[in-house]
Formats: C-alpha cells, structure tokens, sequence
C-alpha cells in the first residue's frame, strides 16, 4: 500500500513554489550564519597583546591562542590601536595582560584588561569565561594549594573547538526541517480539502493512516535533502565543526521530520482552509523558533519561561543533536530527551489518528 | 429486476432544516436513473449519502444489499464508482498518472490507456488537468470514477457548465457506461439531459421527492400531456384566443406577442385547437408532447434556472 510514495515524491519535486522554500529557508539561513560566523568572519577573532613575561602571564597566552575557540592575532602591541580595531569591527576584543602580570609584588598589576565589542556577545561571553576559569586556578595555586598551574592546561585540552556557527548550525537544521514539514503538510492537506481530493479519496479503499504514511514517508526524502544540503554547506564552507556521527545526526533529524510532519498533520485535523492553516502552522513554528533554542541556548530563558519551553518539541531534539554533533555523545546520553521527542511523536500520531478524516462528516 | 440501490425514508438533517425529507426509492441493475431537481433540492446530499460521504440522520441505505448507514465497507467501495461535483484532481499528476495511482488503490482496475482512448483524451496523457478544457475535464472526471470497473456509477451533474456539443459528447460516454451493463445514478437540473438519458427520474423539491418513475410514463402522466406551439401574425387574433381557450391553456411564449403555447388535455382538443389555428394561417405550427419540464413545472410552480 505504498502506492502514494512516489506519485507523492514526483508532486513534491514538481511543486517548485514548494520545492524551492523547503531548500532555499535552510540554504538561506546557513548561508547568513556561516559569513557572520563562520570561518572568515571576525566574531571569534581577538586581539591579545601580552606585556608581561611572567610564567603565569605565559600560561595565559597560551591558554588563550592554544584553545582553538578563537583565531588569536598576536601582532599588535599598541593597545589604542587594537583597540581601533575592535571600534571598526575587524576583531570582536582586544585582551590585554598588563606588565609583571603574575609577579607577586604588591604593585604589580593583578588586572586583566578586555576591550570587546557589546555586539559580539558570544565570543565575550566565551573569552570572559575562560578569563575566569584561568584566574580561578590561578587564585587556588597561589593560596598554597599543592596542585600545579597545569590544571588550566587541562581545561585547555578538554575544550572543543567549537564556535557559535557550530551551535546555530544544529538548530538551522531543526528549524528548517519544522518549516518545511509542519507548513508543508498543514497547508498542503488543507488545500487537498478544499480541492476535494480527500473526498474523492473517501470513495476509494485507501485507508488515511496509509495515506498519512505514504506522505511521511515521501516528504522525509526532501527532509533527507534539506539535512544534506545544511551539513555540507555548513561543513564545507564554513567549516562548522561536527564530532558525532553523522548516521546519529541523519537519524535524529529524520526522526524531527517525523515529528513536525505529525505536528502538520494533527493541524491539518482541526483546521479546513489553506489560509487557516497557514496561520495555525505559523502561530507555532514562529514561536518554538525562538524558544526552542535554534539560535540561543534556552537556558538563559527566566526559570519559569525555561520550565515550560524545555518540553517544546524542538527543544528536545535539538539538544540530542546538539549533543551528538558538537559533544559526539550519545542521544541516550540524557534519556528525557528522547523520551521527550517520542511522547510528542505518539501524541501527535494519536490525535492525528483519531481526527485527521478525508471525510467531513 | 435487482435492485442495486434501496433507500428507505432517508432523512438528513443540519440542526432543524432538513436537507433530506423522508426519501424513499431504489435503483435497478443496469439503468440510468435520474435524480431531478433545482439547486438545493438535496439531490447531491442524497447521492453524498449512498455513497458514503455522508452521514444519515433517519431511514436506511443498502448498496449491492449492503447497509451503508454508517459509511461503505472496502467491498462496496471495490464496485462504486463515483464522479463529484467539481471534484479536483491532484495538481502535479498527469492524467495518465492519476488514473494509474487512483486504479493502484483497488483490487481491480482498467488500464489508463483504455480509459483515456474511451474518452478520445489518449493524447493528453501527459497532460495536467488544469490544461485541459471544461469538456475534457468532465470527462476526465468520469473515466477517473471507472477505474475499478464498478457496478455502480454515481454522476453528480456531470454536464454542469458545458456547452451544447460537450454536453452531448458526455452523453453519449454515460450511454456507453450504460451499456457496457453498469448501473448509472446521476444526478441533474437540466430536464433535456434527464429526458434523454434516464430510464427513470425521481423529481425532488426541498428535500422531497415529488414524483417518480419511467421517464416516459411520468411524461405521458401529467394533467396536459399535449403541446401545440404556433406563430400568427394578424391583428384580430384576440377572438381566436378566446375561442382556443376553450381547449386549454395559451400563453404567449417568453413575451412574444406572436409566439404562442398551448397545454392541452386530450387529442381531440388537439384537433379541434389545430383546426382554428389554421384558420389563421399560422407561420409556424407544431403539435408535440408535453416535456419533462412541463411536468417539473406543473409541479413545482417553478422552472429550473441554470
């Protein structure tokens, strides 16, 4: 009873309104957040002008260049003029570490200066960060602590280089998968009810869960299409970073299709016009897009937002590719997740099954 | 005779307007059967519910002996075959492909090729549907509803729309479905095509059936089953008129002062009528039957409006 898959793949591909929202929102997407932060963009780029020569000053340095988060230039030793740098935005801060940093007399400077531009949030969160850390060890050595400075190398070495295109570029793949599968099938179905095609279909033996197969199954070869296009541009020419598997993360998305496909059909069940589903199918994908974490981590979100928007059903998903993608861990790693992302599955199969009817009465 | 079809005090309701009002009637192997009526006089909501498109409020429903009150099971869906009112095909399938996908879904089915050869559409196969004209549309939409090579075939106003030589094309298909021994149901408001092509008519008003029958014996039933239609000229036809109504009813047709109509009951009024019209030296005299349309309008006080 597959009859529908590839009459319903030659639609798809001839639909080229359709078609060409479905691969050019992701292809659009990665491609305005790989130039502003991908590989040649300047948001990770930093300054770092050392003027002490002490040991601990010296394991600054290399704690900053070696970590691999940002593309540290070294070249600069007046600070006006890095700091002219950040002002025209070429670089996203300017981190200064003042002379006889790291000696132990009392009028020794015992202050890291950081110039940085409000508009690079990310990497001055990062580079604060990892200031902080670097200081934290510092201050636990210096108060008599036996452990050796080397702990902050350590933290150096178990850091990924990762970047905030790497982040984005998971939720990209999230949200463009939610676009096109839950308008695509929201839409799509109401039109083929105002068309009366369902009712025609009702005439027919077809059964309508094997019609709602039939069309997951089809759309999940575009989805197959969008993953692609999302990881290969991404991957090659913005260099993103991906340490999982990628089967893992094909998976993981294909099974979001299945999900915000389910969403678009439970839609389709309620509403009966095109426009009508047009509005439904934006009056959740436009919301979860914020607050499901494709561009932000939700975690930042007020307690009470976050108690909420961590069961959305983007949320889930995008941590378990996240996971996958930019840890290499297992999507079982934290197992609500999936469980999750499958109890949306189920309820959304549920409710479609119990109401999405080709017939009316 | 079989019945294919027995409905039984079939009622419809929408909250208290009653869309079927207690319709009882059934249709037999291998007959056209005409459902008649104007816009809204349940025809489709009728034909809706044999077909398991809708639900019943009252009364009963057996398709092939089968009770379809609460929807048709896969046999009967297997030996329908059904042709909507302005029912859309998929937009990005090609004739040819949505003959194959629709045929895939039953047990049996006829080959597209045969299909589209029987409407003389073979060369559109590849065609989408919104390229084609209003005609072959139609008959598009009723070689998709013999895919399964059906028992029944249920058409709601297929000619709807059309122009004179379309619409007479499309009779002669339902006339070869007929007679390749299918069962025919179709549903109209145009009295000509009914006339033409059922062999029986159940005349609905409101919900209603007001009459029902063989075509021809409804016809030959109504009060005044005579009709002479003249044209005279002169300018003292007014004593003529008198002495005409005497046989039966005359009426100027559509306002022409000079174009007249007459309903008679029996053929020596007939004769006797035919004899002063003579008198007048009409330009144009014809004796005929009385139409189904008189029959609708003797009635329902009304005639149908496209």
């Amino acid at each position: 009873m597959f009859k529908l898959f590839f009459p319903n793949l030659k639609m798809l591909f001839r639909n080229r309104q359709q078609l060409f929202w479905a691969l050019m929102f992701p292809l659009l997407f990665t491609f305005i957040f790989g130039f502003f932060f991908g590989k040649n963009s300047t948001t990770g780029e930093i300054i770092l002008i050392n003027k002490s020569s002490t040991e601990i000053a010296t394991s600054l340095d290399r704690t900053i260049t070696d970590s691999g988060v940002f593309k540290v230039d070294t070249n600069y030793s007046d600070i006006e003029a890095a700091t002219d740098q950040v002002k025209k935005g070429k670089v996203a801060a300017v981190l200064v570490i003042p002379e006889n940093f790291g000696t132990v007399s009392p009028d020794a400077s015992k202050t890291l200066e950081v110039i940085d531009d409000p508009a690079n949030a990310t990497t001055n969160v990062v580079l604060l960060g990892i200031l902080d850390k670097f200081n934290a060890a510092l201050t636990f050595q210096l108060n008599k602590i036996s452990e050796p400075a080397f702990t902050v190398d350590e933290q150096k070495t178990n850091t990924r280089n990762l970047s905030y295109f790497d982040f984005v570029l998971a939720g990209l793949l999230g949200l463009a998968l939610m676009n096109a599968s839950i308008m695509g099938i929201a839409i799509t179905m109401a039109k083929y009810r105002e068309d009366k095609i369902f009712k025609r279909l009702t005439v027919t033996p077809m059964k309508s869960w094997w019609f709602i197969i039939n069309e997951v199954l089809s759309r999940l070869v575009l989805n197959f299409i969008q993953i692609s296009i999302i990881l290969l541009i991404g991957r090659y020419m913005f260099d993103a970073h991906i340490y999982g598997n990628y089967f893992v993360i094909y998976a993981l998305a294909l099974l979001g299709g299945v999900l915000f496909q389910l969403i678009g059909f439970a839609i389709a069940s309620i509403v009966k016009t095109a426009d009508a589903a047009q509005g439904a199918a934006m009056a959740i994908t436009i919301p979860m897009m914020f607050l499901g974490g494709v561009f932000f981590p939700v975690d930042g979100l007020p307690k009470w937002l976050f108690s909420i928007v961590q069961y959305l059903p983007l949320a889930p998903l995008l941590r378990m590719i996240r996971g996958v993608a930019l840890d290499g861990t297992s999507p079982f790693l934290v197992p609500s997740n999936m469980i999750l992302v499958l109890a949306w599955i189920a309820f959304c199969l549920i409710f479609a099954s119990w109401k999405f009817r080709f017939s009316e009465e | 005779m079989i019945n294919v079809i027995e409905v039984n005090n079939l009622v419809k309701k929408y909250e208290d307007f009653a869309a079927v009002d207690g319709v009882t009637f059934d249709v037999r192997k291998g007959e056209i059967f005409g459902l008649l009526g104007e816009n809204g006089a349940g025809k489709t909501t009728t034909l809706e519910i044999i077909e398991g498109l809708r639900r019943l409020t009252s009364g009963t429903v057996k398709v092939l002996g089968e009770d379809v009150s609460l929807g048709c099971s896969d046999r009967i869906r297997e030996n329908i075959g059904v042709q909507l009112q302005s029912s859309a095909y998929y937009n990005f399938l090609t004739l040819k492909e949505i003959l194959n996908l629709f045929g895939g879904f039953y047990k049996n089915s006829i080959s597209s090729d045969e299909l589209l050869n029987m409407v003389d559409l073979k060369f559109k196969e590849k065609s989408l549907v919104k390229d084609l004209s209003g005609g072959q549309r139609q008959r598009f939409s009723i070689i998709a509803s013999l895919v399964n090579d059906p028992e029944i075939v249920f058409l709601d106003e297929p000619t709807t729309g059309l122009d004179p030589i379309a619409r007479r094309s499309l009779w002669d298909l339902i006339v070869k479905i007929k007679s390749q021994g299918k069962t025919v149901i179709i549903t109209t408001h145009y009295m000509e095509e009914a006339e033409v092509l059922c062999d029986r008519i159940a005349i609905m008003d409101k919900g209603k059936i007001l009459r029902i029958g063989e075509t021809h014996k409804l016809i030959e039933g109504t009060k005044k089953p005579y009709k002479i239609s003249f044209v005279v000229d002169k300018d003292n036809k007014g004593e003529f008129v008198l002495k005409l109504e005497k046989y039966g009813q005359i009426q100027n047709l559509a306002g022409k002062s000079n174009h007249f109509e007459m309903h008679l009951k029996s053929q020596s009024d007939v004769n006797k009528s035919v004899e002063i019209i003579h008198k007048l030296n009409p330009e144009s005299l014809t004796v005929g039957r009385a139409s189904l349309e008189d029959l609708f309008v003797e009635l329902t006080g009304k005639r149908v409006e496209e």
